[in-house]
């Protein structure tokens, strides 16, 4: 059993170390830390406990960034070798389950664990800069090595739990999101319902879930550790029962591998016709649109699903005003829309990011791509054709963002100025055209990787965009036109397509033609 | 059907292809010609190019040099065009698992632009052919390997393409279901199809194929009729005689016969088994004539054929490219 293990964990720490894609995440986190260093910097004029600030950027990074992770590439340790058929394979080859397990997902928790070490020596020049003591650096540290284990974990078993690494990460993803959004979820609607609704006791059972979930939730604990100026304790709470529950889940992970890996594949007709002809149907004239939005966004079911839980929160929201003691059953006020708009925005972004990265990989995953570039259709239909099939995907999303916007017009308003909406689009287009190239070269990393470029990125671009915005409104008011916010918009989004987006098309389509070749 | 003019145009014509990656040849000068209506065999050993030269023709690859027309249409310069005439079946398994059968081809019929009308009997129809039409509500994924190559080969002909091109389409499958897709090939055959066929069963191929390509090093080493390639060229033609019964001194007798070079019985003779050397003066019916003269019960008389794997390692170098 040992000699598996270390075979599959040499491997694999091997390729990771051949492979060109985990050097370039490395390098492009030790850029950013670059990027957060100069920032401090340019703050360390202005304002004091500059390096408090550096080393709480770098730390809210890395929660991102290991959660990313969890969804993209923790996720496929075990899925992987189910996707490429492989499983049984290791099985044949005298593997046991915990060779397995250990061998394919200890090394990438490996792997990743230099991802943390490699900042060590940048973040102590957070306690140069001021505001930090190295005592509290290297126990936040260790609260990321947790919350790493943890994830990594999570995702294993989730990894063993499905069948394909899409299910898995949807799993890993609905977990994870559970973690960070349902204290929250939980204290506003206690503190919105009405006194005596709930019993003392029903009220205490249902208080507590979120007070467990801050036992090891990292951002509580990073709020704790870098705002304590006094005794640093190291290996805090969140620590031992994150690296308890890791190790719970990996026990359990090995005892199911068996269990849930037997083969999924069962002949016979698929679900119920009526059924799988409603949620299927025929193919459009666009097939491949059809295609995409049936078989890879989910489809109709999927679409209602989206339509009816938007419809939820956005009840939700205006309940919770109601509780406040608002009495419009349409319109946001104040807090509840912009957070309301804030969160419908993030949904949106993560769903185009998730589509991004996914379209086009799908199908190099299933090798259908020379298949597909048969068809009598040009390679930029086909591409036309995908992005068409994820944008119908997307309308449930836009829908709620837009009613939202408009329920809650004057708080967002308020809030959000138009330069602030057409940023977000820019940098929305061009991450979901920096996950779709990096889809065609990675495996699972498009989406960590994404995220990594987009964060600097969006700082390049909005300075850009906001100088534009200024100038043209400014031009444009001078030449007595109106409706100047549109023109600046309309210019923006011109140079922005010109300038980034087409290079990436082309970039996209001349890639897209050589990976059908094969 | 196919129109009239694709009777006289070559169904593929390639000159002088070659193709290199990152500065390795994979292929050089090849030229070769399939008609129409013809089951065309292409075989190599790994790494020979096969994949290479199908891959240019179906219009997936660039190839760097050279010209490759499919019934009149250039690759390089109306790719939608050949799109539209060949139905391609690779030699993976690219399917979209999470399917039904129907859906899969009801897709493929759509991208080529069959309205939903015609969609349901096209569907109906190459099920049948294929004969997958008690599967057609099952889920890909649950399909065994050889109802997947059904499928897959259902799904090239969706849009009833003149020219079909496959790469080792019986790769992977038991002997039932290799016998059973040759069949579907003849008939599609029959159907005046054109079909282009890469494999590596070269027994398979030489019963069904009326034209063969064989190509080793990227370098094409035989192409044209399969008859021609499986004579000797270089030997004397040589005849195989059973006779009906055993006779003394008929191995003599026939030797004595005019234009008979050599005789001899092959291994494990019953003594009614002889094959006979001819000189090249003398053809196969002359031969025949002056040894009916002898009166002796011929149960048969068929000229010696190479067998392909002969002919195939004749024309072929050892070990695998580098």
């Amino acid at each position: 059993m040992i000699s598996g293990t270390l075979m599959l964990f040499n491997w694999s720490l091997k390729m990771d170390s051949k492979s060109i894609y985990p050097h370039v995440i490395r390098a492009a986190f030790s850029f950013l830390m670059f990027f957060f260093i100069s920032v401090a910097f340019a703050d360390a004029f202005g304002t004091s406990r500059t390096g408090l600030r550096y080393f709480e950027s770098i730390c809210f990074l890395n929660v991102l960034l290991i959660t990313v992770c969890g969804v993209s590439y923790f996720v496929t340790a075990v899925t992987e070798e189910k996707d490429a058929g492989s499983f049984a394979l290791l099985r044949l080859a005298g593997m046991t389950a915990l060779s397995i397990t250990l061998g394919k997902s200890t090394s990438r928790l490996v792997s990743s664990l230099m991802l943390l070490v490699i900042q060590m020596p940048f973040t102590f020049l957070a306690i140069t800069l001021g505001g930090v003591l190295w005592q509290q650096i290297i126990a936040s540290y260790f609260a990321l090595a947790a919350w790493m284990a943890l994830v990594a974990n999570l995702a294993l078993f989730c990894s063993v739990r499905c069948t394909t690494s899409g299910r898995a990460a949807g799993m890993a993803g609905s977990v994870l999101a559970i973690l960070f959004f349902l204290p929250n979820i939980i204290n506003g609607l206690l503190a919105a319902l009405p006194a005596g609704l709930l019993s003392p006791t029903a009220s205490g059972l249902i208080s507590s879930i979120p007070e467990t979930i801050a036992r090891f939730s990292i951002l509580d604990r990073l709020h704790e550790l870098l705002q304590t100026d006094n005794t640093v304790v190291f290996l805090g709470q969140q620590f031992w029962i994150s690296m308890t529950i890791s190790a719970v889940l990996f026990v359990i992970s090995t005892l199911t591998l068996d269990f849930w890996s037997a083969p999924a594949d069962v002949a016979g007709p698929s679900e119920n016709a009526s059924i799988r002809r409603w949620s299927v149907g025929r193919s459009w004239q666009l097939a491949i649109m059809w295609k995409e939005f049936i078989f890879f966004t989910g489809g109709r079911s999927f679409f209602i699903a989206k339509l009816i839980g938007g419809g939820f929160v956005f009840a939700g929201f205006i309940w919770l005003q109601r509780s406040n003691g608002y009495i419009d059953y349409f319109t946001l006020r104040g807090d509840n829309a912009w957070i309301a708009f804030q969160t419908a925005a993030a949904f949106l972004a993560l769903e185009v990011l998730l589509y991004s990265s996914g379209c086009l990989f799908y199908e190099i995953r299933q090798s259908t791509q020379s298949t597909l570039a048969a068809i009598p259709i040009s390679g930029v239909r086909v591409l036309l054709e995908k992005a068409g099939g994820c944008l119908i995907a997307l309308i449930p999303a836009v829908f709620w963002l837009c009613t939202i916007a408009i329920s809650g017009y004057e708080a967002v308003a308020r809030e959000c100025s138009m330069t602030m909406v057409i940023s977000f689009l820019i940098v929305l287009a061009f991450s979901s055209h920096i996950a779709v190239i990096l889809s065609l070269y990675t495996r699972w990393a498009a989406l960590p990787l994404t995220i990594l470029i987009s964060a600097p990125a969006f700082f390049c671009l909005a300075a850009p965009i906001f100088g534009l915005t200024a100038a043209t409104n400014a031009l444009a008011r001078s030449q007595h036109i109106e409706m100047t916010m549109l023109v600046s918009a309309f210019v923006n989004l011109f140079w922005t397509w010109l300038f980034i987006l087409l290079p990436l098309q082309l970039w996209i389509r001349d890639r897209w033609n050589d990976i059908s070749q094969f | 059907m196919p129109d009239v003019t694709t009777q006289t145009v070559p169904a593929i014509s390639v000159s002088n292809l070659s193709h290199s990656f990152k500065g390795h040849q994979a292929l050089s000068q090849v030229t070769f010609c399939v008609m129409p209506q013809t089951l065309h065999g292409f075989v190599g050993p790994n790494g020979a190019g096969k994949t290479t030269t199908l891959k240019a023709i179906c219009t997936l690859l660039k190839p760097s040099w050279g010209e490759i027309q499919v019934f009149g249409n250039s690759v390089r310069t109306d790719p939608i065009a050949v799109r539209r005439r060949i139905g391609f079946m690779p030699d993976h398994f690219s399917m979209y698992r999470q399917m039904t059968v129907f859906e899969y081809l009801d897709f493929f019929a759509a991208a080529y632009g069959l309205r939903l009308a015609q969609r349901d009997q096209v569907i109906n129809d190459v099920l049948t052919l294929t004969d997958m039409d008690g599967r057609r509500n099952d889920l890909i994924s649950g399909l065994s390997r050889g109802m997947q190559q059904r499928v897959s080969l259902a799904r090239v002909l969706v849009h009833d393409p003149d020219l079909l091109l496959l790469d080792e389409p019986a790769s992977g499958l038991d002997p039932r279901a290799r016998i059973e897709l040759m069949e579907i090939l003849r008939e599609l055959r029959r159907m005046g199809k054109t079909v282009f066929i890469s494999s590596h069963i070269l027994s398979e191929l030489a019963e069904l194929c009326d034209s063969v390509t064989i190509i080793d090093r990227g370098q094409v080493k035989f192409s044209g009729p399969m008859d021609v390639l499986l004579e000797s060229p270089e030997e004397l033609p040589t005849y195989n005689l059973r006779l009906a019964a055993v006779f003394d001194n008929a191995m003599t007798r026939i030797r004595e016969l005019p234009g008979v070079d050599d005789i001899k019985e092959p291994e494990f003779a019953t003594g009614r088994d002889f094959n006979i050397q001819l000189t090249p003066s003398l053809s196969a019916n002359e031969f025949l004539k002056s040894l009916l003269t002898l009166d002796l019960p011929i149960a048969s008389f068929s000229q010696q054929r190479r067998h392909l794997n002969q002919a195939f390692m004749d024309l072929t170098t050892r070990g695998v490219r580098t």
